[in-house]
């Protein structure tokens, strides 16, 4: 518990982001006030509000979408402002980079209809592509908005439960519930080799450090092999079938989502058509 | 300052900030919503007879040795953990390891690709990175091309009787580098250049990559190095637990 205090604690920088993140974002799903919706429901939502963002590809949908979605998380899910800010500062970043190499071009002469001279190449763009470039940001937007709608609000073993509803192969479905409860062993057991490695200077150069990083991923692995074994033995002692089964909490789709769903669908829609 | 000096200057202060903002293009994936429909369900559909080919090839060791099922998770978590770990650099921004080099190593590629998918899954929800419309393209990219492409060297390299150390260098030197192409590549043909089309696109695409990634292609090959060495020095059993030295990809024999 005390890794996801940190973690929360350590997420409140705006721009870069603390490597405890994956711990807050499961645990801000499990504290979510959305938690005991239907998490199919969840999933299904999310999903179709990303694939009509692309379909669409519609500005005033995507800004709609971006403004539900954060009155989702934000009001009915009841998380923090700033937590959510910081939870999109990661994709804000990786999305801002990414839509400004789409907007401008270099060229070694000056074709475009805005250019900067750089000495060597020129820096051009266009009003279209600029155009363009706040489309594309503001899609991407919307739809990573819908996605953290999900995972906030979802926790991991719900989403991997929704998929094996929807028939992904068993040994998948296995192989995620492992991985992800692993995951957590793994990071665990990396904080304290790094926290040892820290308390005996294991960074106090770029030489050294890498050194250290080399023997901690190293180790990390012999580590995990052998604690592969002895969770296969204690799985066979427990009659492990090739399948788990986990209780879960059956949740129920009220109507109101449902119509809720179907009204904000329908909202999409209607956008569409009035701006198309 | 002549003009010419202060251009030079715009343009150091670019790159440091481009290489000061490293976490944003470092881990190379496309985000959600970011590629239009029609390439969303072509790169997954690309992806499909490798992942298909993952996944028999799983299953069948799964059937010949269960205890391989937790071997092969951990394998998972481990890709996961590989590529949340911030990396040693020297501007002091935060990289992360793509992991895949080392993962085709170690595991096989076509094991790491069913893997990768899981992870690359993981790493939308758990860390916000990438997405899941994106998933095929991400896939493709660092789940697939990558590892091959590490693998393919390190056997060529190891055919050709080059030193070890060099040839783990080399592999996931190539696996990253590979898979920066590719992702161009991605972005490029989604978002052809208004002036020189797919071709510039792709070259503009390099080149705004080309400073965070080709450095750390360097850092990424040779911490794989230096991984590789504490596996050999310490862990010489679980290597060939691994099959690592055969060309297996996991082989357990009682």
């Amino acid at each position: 518990m005390k890794i996801v205090k940190d973690g929360i604690r350590g997420s409140n920088n705006m721009f870069g982001h603390t490597h405890d993140e994956h711990f807050s974002i499961d645990c801000f799903a499990y504290k979510s006030k959305m938690n005991h919706w239907n998490p199919t429901y969840k999933v299904f939502l999310a999903l179709v509000t990303i694939i009509m963002c692309l379909v669409l590809n519609n500005l005033f949908v995507s800004l709609f979408v971006i403004m539900a979605m954060t009155y989702l998380i934000v009001v009915k899910s009841g998380l923090n402002m700033r937590e959510y800010i910081s939870v999109m500062s990661i994709p804000f970043t990786f999305l801002l980079l990414a839509t400004l190499a789409v907007g401008f071009d270099f060229s070694r002469h000056p074709a475009g209809e805005i250019n900067m001279d750089l000495g060597y190449f020129y820096l051009i763009t266009s009003k279209r592509s600029l155009l363009e470039m706040f489309r594309l940001f503001i899609r991407s937007y919307a739809a990573v908005s819908a996605l953290q709608m999900m995972t906030l609000t979802t926790s991991s073993s719900e989403i991997i439960s929704v998929l094996k509803k929807m028939h992904v192969p068993v040994i998948v479905i296995e192989m995620m519930n492992m991985i992800y409860r692993y995951i957590f062993i793994l990071l665990e057991l990396n904080n304290k080799m790094k926290k040892s490695a820290h308390a005996r200077l294991g960074y106090c150069d770029f030489r050294t450090a890498c050194y250290s990083f080399g023997s901690i991923a190293g180790n990390i692995l012999v580590v995990s092999l052998k604690k592969a074994e002895t969770y296969y033995n204690a799985m066979e002692a427990r009659c492990y079938d090739g399948e788990y089964s986990f209780l879960q909490e059956n949740k129920k789709t009220e109507g109101v989502h449902i119509a809720g769903a179907s009204v904000f669908v329908a909202f999409l829609l209607i956008i569409w058509f009035a701006t198309k | 300052m002549k003009s010419r000096q202060i251009k030079i200057i715009i343009l150091l202060s670019i790159l440091a900030l481009s290489a000061g903002i490293t976490p944003a293009v470092s881990a190379m994936h496309i985000m959600e919503g970011y590629l239009p429909p029609r390439y969303v369900v072509a790169w997954g559909i690309l992806c499909i007879p490798f992942l298909a080919a993952g996944y028999f090839s799983l299953k069948k060791t799964l059937q010949r040795q269960r205890k391989t099922l937790t071997i092969l998770a951990m394998a998972g978590a481990y890709m996961f953990l590989l590529s949340s770990l911030k990396i040693p650099s020297v501007t002091g921004s935060c990289s992360h390891m793509t992991g895949s080099g080392l993962g085709a190593l170690l595991f096989g590629p076509s094991t790491v690709g069913i893997l990768g998918i899981i992870v690359l899954l993981f790493q939308a929800i758990l860390l916000a990175h990438g997405g899941i419309t994106t998933l095929g393209a991400n896939t493709f990219s660092m789940a697939i091309a990558g590892p091959f492409a590490a693998y393919a060297v390190y056997r060529i390299c190891r055919k050709l009787k080059v030193n070890k150390k060099v040839c783990y260098f080399l592999a996931a030197l190539v696996g990253d580098l590979f898979t920066y192409c590719v992702t161009s590549m991605q972005l490029a043909i989604a978002f052809p250049s208004e002036t020189g089309g797919v071709s510039a696109s792709f070259l503009k695409f390099l080149a705004v990559f080309a400073p965070t990634q080709i450095p750390l292609a360097v850092i990424e090959g040779l911490l794989t190095v230096i991984t590789m060495i504490a596996l050999e020095t310490y862990a010489k059993n679980e290597l060939s637990y691994l099959g690592f030295d055969v060309g297996v990809k996991i082989n357990v024999k009682e």
